[in-house]
C-alpha cells in the first residue's frame, strides 16, 4: 500500500494541511464509517467485539483479559514475530536523557493506536500481516518544561477512542482530540499545569462523553486531582481534588501548621476503572508529599494512598479506602482497581482489587469501601507486621497518633534518618497493570521484589518551591532487586502460584483463557501457563520491556502486541539495583507476534 | 586551543543566537544582554547540557533532593576551579557524582586510587566522556554563571535555554506571567 505517496491528495488539500497542528499527519485512504465510531454502548460491551482492544485496561473493570483462543497453551511455543515497527520519541528533555515506552496499544477493526513517551500518536494499519503507518500526530510537547518536572520518566501510557476521535494526553498537560481518519488535531485543552509541577502520563478513561484525566507530580508539591472533560463542549465537567480543601471532610487529617495539604501530593497518574451499575469511577491516589518526612504533615493525610470512589456524573467522593495512613515510605495507591464480581450466598460479591506499592493486595467491597481481605504479595515486608483482619489497616496503625511510626526500627523518620525498607519505594507493584482471568478467578500481579535505603531530609516550608523536588529525602539502591509474577485466587484471597524472575516486572500482564503474557526489562517477552505460571514461550526483543502486552485480531487472525523501550523511572533512579540492565539501550519499537 | 573549541561548537552558537532574537525581552533584565556568541563560557554551557549535568544538578545548578538523592548545589559550592575539574573528571567516590574522564580509575588514578582501591566507593561512569578541554570549559561555566549566583532568575533561565520552551515562565516577575486559561479550549 502506498499511503505515503499521496502527494496529489496533499496538494489539493493544501489549505487544510497548512492549518494542521501536527506536522507529518497524512491522510488515510479508508473512509469514515459509522461502525467505526466508538460509543458508550460499545465501550460498555467490549465482550461483543473480542478482536478489538478498546479500553486502556481492556474493559471498564481493568481485567486485561482476552477470550481469544487461537493462541493457546498447546501452540504458543510456535509464536513468532509477525512484524515490527520503529517508533520515535526516544529523545530526552528536562532532566531526562531519553524517553521510553509504557503504553498499551488500542486495537480497533484492524488498526492500532499507540503512543511514544512524548505523546506522539501513531495510527497503524495491521491488515495483511504487516504494519503500515497511516498517520502520526506529533503534539510538539514542550520537552524542557515538562521533562524537568516529570519525576519518573518521559512516559505516555496510551490513548482512548471516542466517536471518530483519538483522545490522548501529553506530558506537558494537554488533552488532545485527533481525527481518527486524518490524524489532524481537532481540539486541545490544557488540563494540567507544569508550572505547578503537574504533568500527565496516564491514558484517558472515557466515561459517557467525558475524558477522565489523572495527574502526576506528588514529588513536586502538587495538590492532586481527577478531572472530567466534556468531549463535545471541551469544557471541564468536574475536578475533584484528592486532598480536601480547608473545612471539607478529611481536611482534619492534615494537622500541621505548615499548610502541608496545599502541596500534599496525592497524584492520580494511573488510569482508573468504572462500574456502570452504580455509575462509579474508582481511581487510585498516590503518596503524600514530602514523601519521606511524615512529621511535616501529621495526621492520616486523606485521600493520599487511598482508593477513591467517585460519582461519575458529579465527581463527588462516595467512599475512600486508605492503605497507608500518614505514609513515610512513598507507598502510592495509584494502582488500577480491578472490578470483580464473585458469586456469594447473598448475591454477587462486588469487589475492587488493588495491588498496593506497600506490598499488600487488597479486596474492598466496592459498594461501600469496606475491607474484605488483604495479603502480602511480595516476599519481604518489613514496615509492618501485617494487616488488621477487621479493618485492613497496618496492625501498628494508631488513629490517636499524629505521626505514624509502624515498625519504628525500619521506618524513615526524623529520629531514624537513614534506614532500609522493604518493599523499596518503587513498591511491590508500581504502575504496570495486573490482569484478571474471570474463568479461573486468578489475578496476576507484576511484582517488584525489593528493598531500598531511604535518607530523610527534614522538610521546612522555605524548601517548597514551584517545579523543585519536594520529597523530604531520597532513596538509594544498595540491594539487588528482582521480580515475580504472583497469582492470587480471588475466591480465597490466597496466593495460588508465584513465578520468580531475575528482574523486576516493569511491564505488566495480559491474561487469556489458559495463558498469561508478560515481559522483563532485560528484553524477554514470555507466555506462561495460566495456572502453574510455567514458562511456555519466550522471545528476546533485544530492548527493555517496560510496557504491557495486549492481543487483538485482524483478518480473523490473532496477534499479540507489545511496545518495547526501557525508560521510565527505573533506568535513571533505580538502575543500581539491577546493574545488568545498564546494558539495555534506549529504544522505541512495536513488536507484533502471531502463530 | 580556544579557537578549536569555538570552531567545534559553531553550529550550536548559531542556533542560540537565532533563538535569542526571539527572546529579546530577556535583555531588559540585564544579565542576558550579552549575546551567547561573545560569552567565552558558551562552550562550557554546551558541555553542561550535553554531559547531562542538568539531569542531576538542573539547569540552575541547585541540584536538590528527589529520587536521585541529593546532587549538591553548585550555586553554593565552595570548590575552586581545580577542585571542580577534579570532581568532574574523577567523580566523587561513594556518591552519585559520576566521573567524566575516559580511563579514570584505570590508566588515570583518581584521588590516588584505581578501580580496585576504590572498590565499593567507585563512583558511577558519566553518560559521556569529556576531554580535558571540555572539563575545563564546564568548570569555567560553573564559575562564571552558577557558583555564588544566588536564587535562579528569569534572565538566567532564558540565557540557559535560549528556546521557545515555557520552562522559564515561573521565574518571570508576576505581571509577566501569561494567562494560561487563555489557551484553553479550541485551538483551531
Ligand atoms: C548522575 C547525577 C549527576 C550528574 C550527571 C552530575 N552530577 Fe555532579 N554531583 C552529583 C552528586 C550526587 C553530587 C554530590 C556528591 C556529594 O554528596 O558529595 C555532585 C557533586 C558535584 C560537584 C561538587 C560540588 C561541591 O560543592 O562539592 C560538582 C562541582 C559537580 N557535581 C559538577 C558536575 C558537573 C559539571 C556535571 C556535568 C559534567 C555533573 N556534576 C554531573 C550528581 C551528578
Amino acid at each position: 500500500m502506498k499511503r505515503f505517496s499521496g502527494q496529489t491528495i496533499r496538494s489539493s488539500r493544501a489549505h487544510l494541511l497548512a492549518t494542521a497542528f501536527a506536522a507529518g499527519s497524512l491522510l488515510a485512504a479508508v473512509p469514515v464509517s459509522a461502525a467505526d465510531e466508538v460509543s458508550q454502548e460499545r465501550l460498555l460491551n467490549v465482550q461483543n467485539e473480542p478482536g478489538n482492544w478498546l479500553h486502556h485496561h481492556q474493559n471498564y473493570s481493568a481485567h486485561r483479559f482476552s477470550p481469544l483462543k487461537e493462541i493457546n497453551r498447546d501452540n504458543v511455543k510456535n509464536l513468532k514475530v509477525a512484524w515490527t515497527m520503529h517508533l520515535g520519541g526516544v529523545e530526552g528533555g528536562g532532566i531526562w536523557s531519553h524517553g521510553g515506552l509504557e503504553g498499551t496499544p488500542i486495537a480497533e477493526n484492524g488498526f492500532l493506536y499507540v503512543t511514544d513517551g512524548w505523546g506522539s500518536v501513531y495510527k497503524i494499519d495491521a491488515h495483511g500481516g504487516r504494519g503500515v503507518l497511516v498517520w502520526k500526530m506529533d503534539p510538539k510537547t514542550d520537552h524542557d518544561w515538562a521533562g524537568a518536572v516529570a519525576c519518573c520518566g518521559v512516559d505516555n501510557r496510551g490513548v482512548a477512542l471516542w466517536g471518530n476521535l483519538v483522545i490522548s494526553h501529553t506530558l506537558d498537560g494537554r488533552l488532545i482530540a485527533t481525527d481518527k481518519e486524518t490524524g489532524q488535531v481537532k481540539w486541545q485543552r490544557n488540563v494540567a499545569d507544569p508550572d505547578k509541577g503537574e504533568v500527565i502520563t496516564g491514558a484517558p478513561l472515557i466515561v459517557k462523553n467525558m475524558a477522565i484525566t489523572g495527574v502526576a507530580g506528588a514529588e513536586y508539591g502538587i495538590r492532586g486531582w481527577i478531572a472530567a472533560t466534556d468531549l463535545s463542549t471541551q469544557k471541564e465537567v468536574w475536578r475533584t481534588y484528592t486532598i480536601p480543601g480547608k473545612g471539607e471532610p478529611g481536611s482534619e487529617t492534615w494537622k500541621d501548621n505548615n499548610n502541608a495539604a496545599a502541596a500534599g501530593g496525592g497524584s492520580t497518574w494511573v488510569t482508573g476503572t468504572y462500574d456502570p451499575a452504580t455509575d462509579t469511577i474508582i481511581w487510585g491516589v498516590g503518596n503524600p508529599g514530602p514523601d519521606w518526612d511524615n512529621a511535616y504533615r501529621p495526621g492520616d493525610n486523606l485521600y493520599t494512598d487511598s482508593s477513591l470512589a467517585l460519582d461519575a456524573t458529579t465527581g463527588k467522593i462516595k467512599w475512600h479506602y486508605q492503605h497507608t495512613p500518614n505514609d513515610p515510605y512513598d507507598y502510592d495507591s495509584v494502582a488500577e482497581n480491578v472490578l470483580v464480581d464473585l458469586p456469594g450466598p447473598n448475591g454477587p460479591r462486588k469487589l475492587a482489587l488493588e495491588a498496593d506499592r506497600n506490598g499488600f493486595a487488597y479486596a474492598i467491597d466496592r459498594t461501600n469501601g469496606k475491607f474484605v481481605w488483604g495479603l502480602p504479595f511480595v516476599k519481604k515486608v518489613t514496615w509492618t507486621k501485617g494487616l488488621d483482619a477487621e479493618t485492613g489497616k497496618p496492625v501498628e496503625y494508631d488513629p490517636n497518633k499524629a505521626v505514624q511510626t509502624y515498625v519504628a526500627s525500619v521506618t524513615p523518620s526524623r529520629t531514624n534518618m537513614e534506614t532500609d525498607i522493604c518493599p523499596g519505594n518503587m513498591g511491590g507493584k508500581n504502575w504496570p497493570p495486573t490482569a484478571y482471568n474471570p474463568e479461573l478467578k486468578l489475578w496476576y500481579i507484576p511484582v517488584i521484589e525489593s528493598c531500598n535505603r531511604i535518607k530523610v531530609e527534614v522538610a521546612t516550608p522555605d524548601k517548597l518551591k514551584p517545579r523543585e523536588f519536594w520529597t523530604g529525602g531520597g532513596p538509594s539502591q544498595p540491594f539487588k532487586i528482582t521480580g515475580s509474577v504472583t497469582a492470587i485466587d480471588v475466591t480465597t484471597g490466597k496466593i495460588a502460584s508465584k513465578l520468580e524472575t531475575p528482574f523486576p516486572n516493569l511491564g505488566g500482564m495480559l491474561a487469556t483463557s489458559d495463558l498469561v503474557f508478560t515481559g522483563q526489562p532485560s528484553g524477554e517477552v514470555t507466555a506462561h501457563d495460566a495456572k502453574s505460571l510455567q514458562k511456555l514461550w519466550e522471545f528476546n526483543t533485544g530492548g527493555g520491556v517496560n510496557a504491557p502486552p495486549m492481543t487483538f485480531t485482524v483478518d480473523g487472525k490473532q496477534y499479540v502486541a507489545i511496545l518495547v523501550g526501557l525508560g521510565g523511572a527505573w533506568d535513571k533512579w533505580f538502575i543500581d539495583s539491577t546493574p545488568e540492565l545498564k546494558k539495555i539501550q534506549p529504544g522505541s519499537m512495536l513488536y507484533v507476534f502471531a502463530l | 586551543m580556544k579557537l578549536n573549541l569555538l570552531a567545534a561548537s559553531t553550529p550550536m552558537l548559531r542556533v542560540s543566537v537565532a533563538a535569542l532574537a526571539f527572546a529579546m525581552p530577556a535583555v531588559a533584565y540585564g544579565q542576558a544582554a550579552q549575546p551567547a556568541s561573545s560569552d567565552p563560557t558558551a562552550a562550557g554551557k554546551a558541555v553542561f547540557a550535553k554531559a547531562n549535568c542538568v539531569g542531576c544538578h538542573k539547569w540552575h545548578g541547585n541540584g536538590g533532593g528527589g529520587y536521585g538523592g541529593d546532587a549538591l548545589s553548585l550555586r553554593k559550592t565552595a570548590l575552586t576551579r581545580e577542585q571542580i575539574i577534579e570532581t568532574v573528571g574523577c567523580g566523587r567516590p561513594g556518591t552519585g557524582m559520576p566521573f567524566f574522564t575516559r580511563g579514570a580509575y584505570d590508566e588515570i588514578k583518581c584521588y590516588g586510587m584505581n578501580r580496585q582501591d576504590a572498590g565499593a566507593q567507585m563512583p558511577p561512569e558519566g553518560g559521556t566522556f569529556l576531554r580535558q578541554k571540555d572539563i575545563e570549559a564546564v568548570a569555567d561555566y560553573v564559575l562564571a554563571h552558577i557558583k555564588g549566583a544566588g536564587e535562579p532568575t528569569y534572565a538566567q533561565c532564558v540565557d540557559f535555554f535560549s528556546s521557545g520552551s515555557r520552562v522559564c515562565d515561573i521565574y518571570k516577575p508576576k505581571e509577566e506571567k501569561p494567562d494560561t486559561t487563555a489557551s484553553m479550549g479550541k485551538s483551531q
